[in-house]
C-alpha cells in the first residue's frame, strides 16, 4: 500500500532525512516513533505531497507520488495536530467544504455529512458556527473532515500532542475503530505507550534514519536488552550493598535503591529478593520494568526518548 | 478553485466586521469627503472635479485597505493550519493562491461598484452615460489593487505584519497618488512620483471618465487601463513566485 524508499531531505544544509525506507501493507497500522526533530513530520509531509524530497521514491496506493501526486492525495486522509476548521462557518459548511475539496459528489457528500453529524450527536447543532463548539467537539469534526472522502490511507501526525486525556482517548478509539475496519494508518508519535497500544509495526526513527523496525515482539527480540527490577530500601548501607553485589554483578546503586538487570526478571526476582533479605536490607518498594519501546530506544541510541 | 472562492465568500458575508470595513466604511468616508469637497472645481458633464476626487480617491484608498485584509487572511489560514490541510487535499498548490486572487478581485469589483452606485444615488455622479468605460476601469483598478493584497501577503510573515506594513504603504501611496488631495495642488516632484502609485492610475482613469469625458476607446484612457493591468500582473507574478517559496516552508 505504501512504499517509501531512500528518502532524503535537507533544510538549509541540515540533513533532516538521511535515507528513510519502509513499506506498509494494506490494513496495517504503522507507527513512526522518534523524538522531536527525528524526521517524523518531514517524512509525513513528503508522503502527504506538501513537501518535496531531495532524493528517494514514495508510492501510495499504487501511484508514484512524484508523477501522480493528486491521485496519491485522493487516497489519503490527513489528521494534523491543529484543529483546522473555519470557526466562522457552521460544522455542516466546514464538512461540506473539506469533503468538496476531495471531490466527493455533492449528493453523496450531503448524505455522508448527515450520517457523520448524527454519529457525533450534532444533528441539532449542525448549522451552528464551529467557533461556538467545545474543544472536544471541534476535534471530532476535524477528524470527520479528514475521513469524508473515505480514504484508504490515514496519516496522523502526532495527533495527541498537547491535548487533554479525554480527547486523547477519543483519538485512540478512532484509530482502533478505523484499524478494525481495515484502514491503513501511519501514526507518528513520540509517546511509546501510543505506539505500543495502536500499532501493528513500529519504525523507530532517530536523526533522520529508521534505526529499527518491526512488531513490538520483534523489536524486543532484536537486541541484548535486559529487564530491570528497581528495589528501594530503608537506610541502605554500603556494607549491605556490597553483600548483595557479591551475589549479583549486574546492578547499579542509586542512593537508597538498587537497579538489578536481568534477561529473565520473572525467574530471577525471587533470587534477588532472597539476596536482599540475606543482606538484612529492608525493602520498601519493588518496581519491575519490562522491556518496552523506551528500553529498546535506549538500547539503540543510548539516550532516553523523552530526553532528546 | 471555485470551491475555495465560494468558501471565502461565505466567510466574508458571514463576518459583520469584514462587511462593515469593506462596504460601510468607504461609504462613510466618501460621504464626508463629498459633503466637504463635492462642489469644488469647474463642473464638466454634470460632474464636479471635487466630487470625482472625493469618490475615486476614497474608493481606491479604501479598496487597498480591504484587499490588504484579504491578503492577510491567507497568513491567518497558514497560522491556523488550514493552509497545510488544504495542501494535503488533491488540488494544485497554485489553486490556493489563484482562489485568493479571484476572491480579492470579486470583493474589489463589488466594493467599487457599490461606491459608484452610491455616489450616483446620493450625490448625483453621472455614471449612466459611461457604463462601459466605468466597468472597464472598475475591473482594471480591482485587478491592480487586489494583486497588491496578495503581493503583501506573499512576503509577510504574519497577518499583523501585513496590517502594519500595508497601513504605511497605503497611506504613502494614497498621499502621493492623489487619493487624499488633488495632485495639481502638490509640488511638481510629488506629481512626478505619483505615477509609482496604484492610486494615481486608478484616479486618473476615473477623472478621464467623469470629468475629462474621454470616450471608451480613447488611447489615453486605454493606456491607464493597460498600466493598471500591467501593475496587477507584475504584482501577481511576484506574489506567485514568493508564495510558492513560502508554501514549501509550511511543513
Amino acid at each position: 500500500m505504501i512504499y517509501v524508499s531512500n528518502l532524503k531531505k535537507t533544510f538549509d544544509g541540515l540533513e533532516a532525512l538521511k535515507g528513510v525506507s519502509f513499506h506498509i501493507q494494506p490494513g496495517e497500522c504503522y507507527g513512526l516513533l522518534g523524538p522531536n526533530g527525528a524526521g517524523k513530520t518531514t517524512t509525513i509531509s513528503i508522503m502527504s505531497a506538501i513537501l518535496n524530497s531531495n532524493e528517494g521514491e514514495v508510492s501510495i496506493a499504487g501511484f508514484d507520488l512524484q508523477k501522480r501526486p493528486l491521485d496519491c492525495k485522493k487516497n489519503i486522509g490527513v489528521i494534523t495536530q491543529e484543529i483546522a476548521l473555519y470557526n466562522d462557518l457552521s460544522a455542516y459548511d466546514n464538512l461540506l467544504f473539506w469533503g468538496g475539496m476531495y471531490g466527493v459528489p455533492k449528493p453523496e457528500l450531503r448524505k455522508r455529512i448527515d450520517e457523520t453529524v448524527e454519529l457525533l450527536g450534532l444533528a441539532g447543532r449542525k448549522y451552528d458556527k464551529v467557533g461556538t463548539y467545545s474543544g472536544g467537539l471541534k476535534r471530532r469534526i476535524n477528524i470527520a473532515s479528514a475521513l469524508l472522502h473515505r480514504p484508504k490511507i490515514l496519516f496522523m501526525d502526532e495527533p495527541t500532542v498537547g491535548i487533554d486525556p479525554q480527547s486523547r482517548n477519543l483519538i485512540y478509539e478512532v484509530v482502533e475503530k478505523l484499524h478494525r475496519d481495515g484502514m491503513t494508518i501511519v501514526y507518528t508519535t513520540h509517546y511509546m505507550e501510543e505506539a505500543e497500544r495502536l500499532c501493528d509495526r513500529i519504525g523507530i526513527i532517530d536523526d533522520g534514519k529508521i534505526i529499527a523496525e518491526g512488531t513490538l515482539d520483534q523489536l524486543k527480540a532484536s537486541g541484548p536488552m535486559k529487564e530491570t527490577v528497581a528495589i528501594s530500601f530503608a537506610n541502605l548501607t554500603d556494607e549491605q550493598c556490597d553483600a548483595i553485589a557479591k551475589h549479583w554483578n549486574d546492578l547499579r546503586r542509586f542512593d537508597q535503591s538498587i537497579h538489578f538487570y536481568s534477561k529473565n526478571i520473572q525467574g530471577d526476582l525471587s533470587k534477588i529478593i532472597t539476596k536482599c533479605n540475606d543482606a538484612r536490607a529492608e525493602i520498601t518498594h519493588i518496581d519491575i520494568r519490562k522491556i518496552n519501546l523506551e528500553t529498546i530506544f535506549l538500547n539503540l541510541t543510548g539516550a532516553e526518548l523523552r530526553d532528546k | 478553485m471555485i470551491k475555495l472562492v465560494k468558501k471565502d465568500l461565505k466567510l466574508f458575508f458571514g463576518n459583520k466586521r469584514d462587511l462593515s470595513l469593506t462596504f460601510a466604511l468607504p461609504i462613510i468616508i466618501i460621504t464626508l469627503f463629498a459633503l466637504v469637497f463635492g462642489k469644488m472645481g469647474h463642473e464638466n458633464g454634470n460632474s464636479f472635479p471635487g466630487l470625482v476626487q472625493s469618490v475615486a480617491g476614497a474608493a481606491v484608498m479604501m479598496l487597498l485597505f480591504s484587499v490588504a485584509g484579504i491578503g492577510g487572511s491567507l497568513l491567518e489560514e497558514k497560522k491556523e493550519g488550514m493552509l497545510k490541510k488544504l495542501l494535503c487535499a488533491p488540488i494544485h498548490p497554485n489553486e490556493i493562491l489563484f482562489g485568493k486572487m479571484a476572491f480579492a478581485n470579486i470583493v474589489s469589483v463589488m466594493q467599487l461598484t457599490l461606491v459608484f452606485v452610491y455616489a450616483k444615488t446620493v450625490f448625483g455622479l453621472d455614471i449612466f452615460p459611461h457604463i462601459p468605460s466605468l466597468a472597464l476601469m472598475i475591473l482594471a483598478t480591482s485587478y491592480a489593487c487586489s494583486s497588491f493584497g496578495v503581493f503583501l501577503a506573499s512576503f509577510a510573515r504574519s497577518q499583523q505584519q501585513v496590517q502594519s506594513v500595508s497601513t504605511i504603504i497605503i497611506l504613502v501611496m494614497s498621499a502621493i497618488g492623489g487619493s487624499m488631495m488633488p495632485l495639481f495642488i502638490m509640488p511638481e516632484f510629488m506629481q512626478k512620483i505619483a505615477v509609482f502609485s496604484v492610486n494615481y492610475w486608478g484616479m486618473q482613469g476615473f477623472f478621464d471618465i467623469f470629468w475629462r469625458l474621454l470616450p471608451f476607446t480613447d488611447s489615453v484612457f486605454l493606456s491607464r487601463v493597460l498600466v493598471l493591468i500591467g501593475i496587477g500582473t507584475l504584482l501577481n507574478w511576484i506574489a506567485f513566485l514568493l508564495f510558492r517559496k513560502n508554501i514549501l516552508k509550511i511543513a
